[in-house]
């Protein structure tokens, strides 16, 4: 006869609202087996774990049940406190009466009888439950870094700066992201470049750390500390290890006429290019869709003037197998395409605005842009219809974000911020050009920011006007903006010079392409879910693969350095081990009846199964069985639901404590 | 080889065209045997009474020579590689006589790996049909007594074989009668469909006769023998029969090659091979898959796709 303890948690009122605690605690003390049970108001509190630990040796307890909350929550507490009890603690285990009881029902009576159900066959599970041991496995101490953005590069230098070795893979030909387009960056307007290139040429120069740029993830495999990924890398046409960098082909290259994509397609390229003069590597690419020698045979300048003859048309894309042992996400955020409908997409283009077919009706990125001293006017805010320099400048916010009725429910966060900083940038520029913002409500929260937003308010002149703008129309040169005025009540009509829209943070393209081949969550928008939103921001659910930046969510400069930061040290944690336990909730094979038909490696997620032999003493096959890699198992028992004679089992999940569960009730 | 074309006369298959094939097996599988090609080749010879026959697995050319394939050919002899002979893979490659129906299941094995086709030489038949049960056993193969599944059989030719023995017979259309009787069944009001299988299922005496002579059961401990914990209750009692039949036909859904030897087998007369049907029935429907005569290489059930039908989740 098992000796189980049942311990029921009021979590406050949490449960003991809707759930009569003492009953069930009553109820569970009658189920044959169970040698003590109890109630108590906070069963995870210091003194609730005591009264656990004494149960355990008073009445020498051989199994555990805590009725509280989800196991997500505490089940970690409570197998620790089973643990420094002296039991094994799996043979610890929760039943959640506040999730699946107290938080949904309402009607006290019933919500008793279902807890009382619920610890009944929980306690099933106990008294069928084995001891088991932790798995070790061995942690690969290099990581990954995807993104070569402000978010990736913090990540890639904290990491390699603790003695790590880091891989840092970026899309682009040069790393720097977004925060190297920008021009000066709220609240300190410092310029973004002078603060943003000496840490592209850390990472450049950082003994730790191994920089692929123009390349893309291709395929992860394995598992946390021991992560299998495939990287692609372009073929950029120019041998990296042979360029210096000198220049001369992009000077001498005849196609010069090509929109340049870190302009937003203000300023003009060649056909052989690197996005901007401090771009990390230094090393041009041919962009083969607008080089006369990859469309037409016929060219071939940039290889002839090229002195180290770096110059290759034939290179073909390459793939590389890094092994690494943690994995930081940083894939950063796109800005909302508002002309349309992008196909396919639930979100509601803003055709009413004419962007896209008004030249002067621009994003926030673009004025960044016109804003900036490398841009395409050298800093001299001009607009791009005909170059003069705009009297009138309306700048709109929240265009795309917050309008669930578009698609997108969400703030991003970074607008208000960035129009006040465009309406100041614009005022020290044009001094007797007049900025009017259209805003829904200034969102400043952030240390210096709402001082920084008055500034722009008070001091710089800029008018603020609250209310929405329904409709934008060309009328002559000017820009003719009709807008609401929601705390005069009247409409507004201004002629602009030039317009400003202050467009949603969207996350990447592909961005849930690669959280499929990662195997992490993502939200309806493609925003990566983290584990936890309050305790574990930087984590995902996946183990060993971290978040950092605006992929996770929209986010400002120092939002975005503190959480690459927090993300590095979380990996400086985990490479701080040189084994890592794991759960050893894991399938296992019974190899007697396996009969080798492999139904459970064809629906594995993780890969974990793969085929044995067995052989008789004289070597000769007897048969082929699955084995599962415990190091890879996740647990998820997918296998035992396939297998058809029941020849695999989760351990702590087994067939046996399922049926005895079931019966139970 | 003279079969009618014309469907309003009685089918009529000559013993003379089986004649045929089996000259044609038997030249195969001396050939084979003599060139060791393989060790063995599991066929059919003439069983002790006149018009039965019975499975064997020949090793010698003299053996060889008995190899007969007439309609009391009825056996799916893929069994006899996987679970009744076990052993004789182990020798080296075997030669095995099968019909279209037995040929999907041969595919089906090699995609659960329980065979790898180098190992086979497949003499496929290029069957016409073969007898009922029941029914007269002498004679010409007529549309009284063809076996109910040979009257939609879509799979005459053997693709896919080493060989094939005869040539494509003209076959008359039948009454399909498993549809006919499929569609009465799926008209039938959901309580009265219940009453239907209840009443069959409770027939059941637990004889396994279905499960042993399956291809696809070839599980060493079978999920109805387990007893810690057990799945399905053993004794031949209504509610543990419905549990195993039900198990049975799930087991086989995106599996079964549709030989209906469990049909055949049962003592009972219990119509299994509808349950099969109505089961590969909604696997094309939901997943637009069916049984074929090559190796896949996963089953529709042990694969996910992005667009897969998930109208069943409710």
């Amino acid at each position: 006869m098992s000796r189980i303890g049942v311990f029921v948690c009021h979590c406050g009122e949490n449960i003991s609202r809707t759930v009569d605690v003492e009953q069930v605690a009553k109820a569970a003390g009658e189920i044959p087996g169970v040698a003590f049970s109890c109630d108590y108001k906070y069963m995870c509190s210091d003194p609730g774990q005591t009264l656990l630990k004494k149960a355990v040796a008073e009445h020498k307890l051989d199994g555990v049940l805590v009725a509280a909350c989800s196991p997500r929550m505490h089940e970690k507490t409570f197998r620790k406190a089973a643990e420094a009890a002296g039991l094994n603690p799996y043979l610890c285990e929760m039943a959640n009466i506040r999730e699946h009881c107290s938080w949904v029902h309402e009607d006290r009576d019933m919500a008793t009888a279902k807890a009382k159900d619920i610890v009944k066959l929980m306690v099933e599970r106990v008294r069928k439950g084995k001891s088991l041991a932790p798995i070790t496995v061995p942690v690969t101490k290099r990581a990954l870094v995807i993104g070569g953005g402000i978010a990736g590069i913090q990540a890639a230098l904290d990491i390699a700066d603790a003695g790590h070795r880091v891989v840092l893979v970026e899309r682009e030909p040069s790393i720097g992201g977004h925060m190297a387009q920008l021009s000066e960056t709220f609240p300190t307007l410092d310029c973004s470049q002078c603060i943003m290139t000496p840490k592209m040429v850390d990472v450049a120069n950082h003994p730790n750390i191994t920089l692929f740029t123009y390349s893309e993830i291709e395929k992860v495999d394995g598992y946390i500390g021991n992560f299998q990924v495939t990287v692609k890398h372009k073929a950029r046409s120019v041998d990296e290890s042979k360029c210096t960098g000198c220049g001369i082909c992009m000077t001498k290259c005849p196609k010069k006429k090509i929109p340049n994509e870190f302009d937003q397609g203000h300023g003009m390229r060649p056909a052989i290019y690197v996005p901007f003069p401090q771009a990390v590597p230094n090393t041009p690419v041919i962009d083969r869709e607008n080089c006369t020698m990859f469309q037409s045979g016929k060219c071939g300048v940039c290889a002839k003037v090229c002195g180290p003859g770096a110059v290759d048309y034939e290179q073909k894309d390459t793939f590389t197998v890094e092994d690494v042992g943690a994995i930081v996400v940083a894939t950063g955020f796109k800005l909302y395409t508002i002309d349309r409908k992008p196909e396919g997409s639930p979100i509601q283009g803003y055709g009413e605005f004419g962007y896209g077919t008004i030249p002067d009706i621009i994003d926030g990125m673009t004025f960044e842009r016109l804003a900036s001293a490398s841009g395409p006017t050298g800093g001299k805010i001009l607009r791009p219809s005909d170059g003069k320099e705009p009297k009138q400048v309306v700048f709109i916010q929240c265009v795309g974000s917050r309008a669930r009725e578009k698609g997108i429910s969400y703030c991003s966060k970074v607008c208000c911020m960035y129009t006040a900083k465009h309406t100041m940038l614009y005022h020290h520029k044009v001094h007797d050009g007049q900025a009017y913002v259209f805003f829904m409500d200034a969102r400043t929260p952030g240390k210096g920011y709402d001082e920084f937003w008055r500034r722009a308010v008070e001091e710089e002149e800029a008018v603020y006007i609250r209310g929405m703008v329904s409709r934008m129309y060309q009328r002559g040169d000017k820009i003719v903006v009709m807008g609401s005025d929601i705390q005069v009540g009247v409409q507004v009509e201004i002629e602009a010079d030039l317009v400003v829209l202050a467009t949603a943070v969207q996350p990447q393209d592909g961005a849930d392409l690669l959280a499929q081949k990662l195997g992490i969550s993502y939200d309806k928008y493609n925003f990566y879910s983290e584990a936890h939103a309050k305790l574990k921001p930087v984590e995902c659910a996946t183990a060993g693969i971290y978040l950092a930046g605006a992929c996770q969510g929209p986010k400002d400069i120092p939002d975005t350095v503190s959480q690459a930061s927090a993300a590095a040290a979380k990996v400086m944690t985990l490479f701080a081990k040189d084994k890592l336990e794991r759960d050893p909730v894991v399938a296992k094979v019974n190899e007697k009846y396996c009969v080798g038909c492999f139904a459970c490696k064809k629906v594995c997620a993780y890969g974990a199964i793969e085929e044995k032999e067995i052989r008789d003493r004289q070597g000769n096959l007897i048969k082929k069985v699955a084995y599962v890699n415990p190091g890879v198992c996740g647990g998820c028992g997918t296998c035992q639901a396939t297998c058809p004679s029941k020849s695999i089992e989760l351990d702590g999940y087994t067939d046996e404590q399922i049926m005895a569960m079931i019966e139970a009730l | 080889m003279n079969a009618k074309a014309n469907k309003n006369q009685v089918t009529c298959i000559e013993p003379d065209y089986y004649q045929a094939i089996t000259e044609a097996i038997r030249k195969e599988a001396v050939k084979i045997l003599k060139d060791e090609t393989v060790v063995g080749v599991v066929g059919y010879l003439p069983g002790r009474r006149k018009g039965t026959a019975s499975p064997a697995l020949v090793t010698t050319v003299e053996e060889a020579e008995k190899l007969i394939f007439s309609p009391a050919c009825v056996n799916n002899l893929s069994v006899y590689l996987t679970k009744a002979k076990k052993g004789v893979l182990k020798q080296g490659k075997v030669g095995i006589v099968a019909k279209g129906c037995d040929m999907r299941a041969l595919a089906g094995l090699m995609t659960e790996s329980q065979l790898q086709r180098e190992d086979l030489f497949i003499i496929g038949v290029v069957c016409p049909g073969v007898y009922g049960f029941g029914v007269e056993r002498t004679g010409t193969l007529t549309e009284a007594n063809i076996a109910r599944k040979c009257r939609e059989c879509t799979v005459h030719m053997p693709e896919g074989a080493d060989v094939a023995a005869g040539t494509h017979a003209e076959l008359a259309d039948l009454t399909p009668e498993e549809a006919q009787e499929m569609a009465r069944i799926e008209a039938m009001p959901q309580a009265e469909r219940w009453a239907f299988w209840k009443e069959h299922f409770s027939r059941c005496i637990r004889c396994m006769a279905c499960r042993q002579v399956c291809p696809f059961c070839y599980c060493e401990q079978c999920l109805c023998d387990k007893n810690r914990p057990q799945a399905v209750e053993s004794s031949p009692r209504p509610a543990g029969n419905m549990a195993w039949h039900l198990v049975r036909a799930m087991h086989l859904a995106g599996r079964c090659g549709g030989c209906a030897e469990c049909e055949r087998v049962c003592p009972m007369d219990i119509p299994l091979n509808l349950l099969n049907r109505r089961m590969a029935q909604e696997l094309k429907e939901l997943y637009d898959f069916e049984a074929g005569l090559t190796p896949v290489d996963k089953g529709p059930l042990n694969q996910y796709k992005e667009d897969d039908d998930q109208s069943f989740i409710k």
